[in-house]
């Protein structure tokens, strides 16, 4: 399948009780909002929980970037879960390894690092969809 | 003497990220967590229900939960039912928006001034939420005395989990039927000094807050209920 000209959706992970979950979403946010408004479309994770059809449609067509907060991955799990295909997985924790100085704090309000981290992290999602649309080729398959 | 575990309130937002309503749920939740009830009540992550292990799970089953969804696709409320256990109270944020007469809450990333406002709200209503729960007075005896699981007895065993909530195995209407906590339940009566003369509703009621029990076979589960609790007993007086 290729990926040229084809909308892709992006679920982050809706973790409450943490910083990390917060910075998925701020990064989704920052992705859709900003970045790439005209590609992304944000998928909330609540709806594949239950197995809203019109999300689980969603990511059935659409190549998904998943971003998760802690090692569950339930963002990747429940794209996967729900036949859809992970084209690009993400995790925060991957994403502060990099970047040591961004210490995300706060769950409710993001301090100023954390809310940098979901920049800098939304801004890498966008390069690496970048190069996958100029190759046009996806980087996950399907799931079985 | 074993240690104590304390009761709290489960609360499961269903953070959806599509919607300002869902930004609400989140922070309302938050809210209770940190400020208006810290101690009191745990956050469960939705999707961990799917995602996460049984532990997750019995965790919800155990405690009492409160679910709150931006919108009427309910995922919270439907989702704990499915995957655990029937939520002891649900809100619904678009409902306690138009009930309260806020304007349109806007800014699913920073919330408008009437989203602000509806935070506050469902934060209130959920903190009365969780106080009528623990502050049932029934559980609230509950509360100060709960003890850790015992070893299994002989009549139930051991949640699959690990969590230590022991589930017991009781024959209604022929039908076998797991039931969590009613060790520690029946161990709490007993303590109160509830014979199996005196009991009326109460015990039912309690086992429904950790069980789901279908409304047509109540008095099934009343009956058998008793009887379970008439041998716990017999066997903590040898």
């Amino acid at each position: 399948m290729s990926l040229k000209k084809q909308s892709m959706v992006v679920v982050p992970c809706s973790g409450i009780g943490k910083s990390l979950g917060t910075v998925t979403r701020e990064a989704a946010y920052e992705l859709c909002d900003n970045l790439r408004p005209s590609d992304m479309r944000l998928v909330a994770l609540s709806k594949l929980v239950l197995g809203d059809a019109e999300a689980c449609d969603l990511v059935r067509s659409s190549p998904a970037v998943t971003i998760d907060g802690c090692k569950q991955m339930c963002a990747s799990k429940l794209v996967k879960h729900n036949g859809g295909m992970v084209a690009l997985e993400f995790a925060v924790f991957d994403a502060f390894r990099n970047h040591k100085d961004l210490k995300p704090e706060g769950i409710a309000d993001l301090n100023p690092e954390g809310e940098q981290l979901a920049r800098v992290l939304a801004e890498e999602i966008a390069e690496h969809l970048d190069a996958i649309l100029c190759s046009g080729t996806e980087q996950g398959g399907p799931h079985a | 003497m074993p240690s104590l575990i304390e009761r709290k309130v489960g609360i499961v937002a269903c953070s959806g990220e599509e919607l300002a309503e869902g930004t609400v749920a989140r922070l309302a939740a938050l809210k209770v967590l940190h400020e208006t009830r810290p101690g009191k009540t745990v956050t469960i992550c939705l999707p961990l229900f799917l995602a996460g292990g049984e532990g997750d799970r019995a965790f919800a089953r155990f405690h009492p939960t409160i679910t709150i969804d931006g919108c009427d696709l309910r995922c919270a409320a439907r989702g704990t039912e499915m995957y655990s256990g029937k939520p002891t109270a649900s809100i619904v944020i678009s409902d306690l928006v138009a009930e309260c007469g806020l304007g349109k809450v806007e800014g699913r990333r920073q919330l408008n001034a009437s989203g602000k406002q509806a935070v506050d709200v469902t934060a209130q209503r959920l903190t009365e939420f969780v106080d009528e729960i623990l502050g049932a007075p029934a559980l609230a005896v509950l509360n100060s005395v709960v003890a850790e699981p015992k070893p299994a007895q002989a009549r139930s065993v051991g949640c699959a989990c690990g969590s230590g909530i022991p589930i017991s195995k009781v024959s209604i209407d022929g039908k076998t039927v797991e039931l969590l906590a009613l060790p520690l339940i029946f161990q709490q009566f007993r303590k109160l000094g509830r014979g199996p003369e005196s009991l009326d509703e109460d015990l039912l009621a309690m086992v429904k807050v950790y069980n789901q029990v279908p409304p047509e076979e109540e008095k099934s589960y009343h009956e058998a209920i008793l009887r379970e609790y008439a041998v716990f007993c017999q066997e903590v007086a040898k």
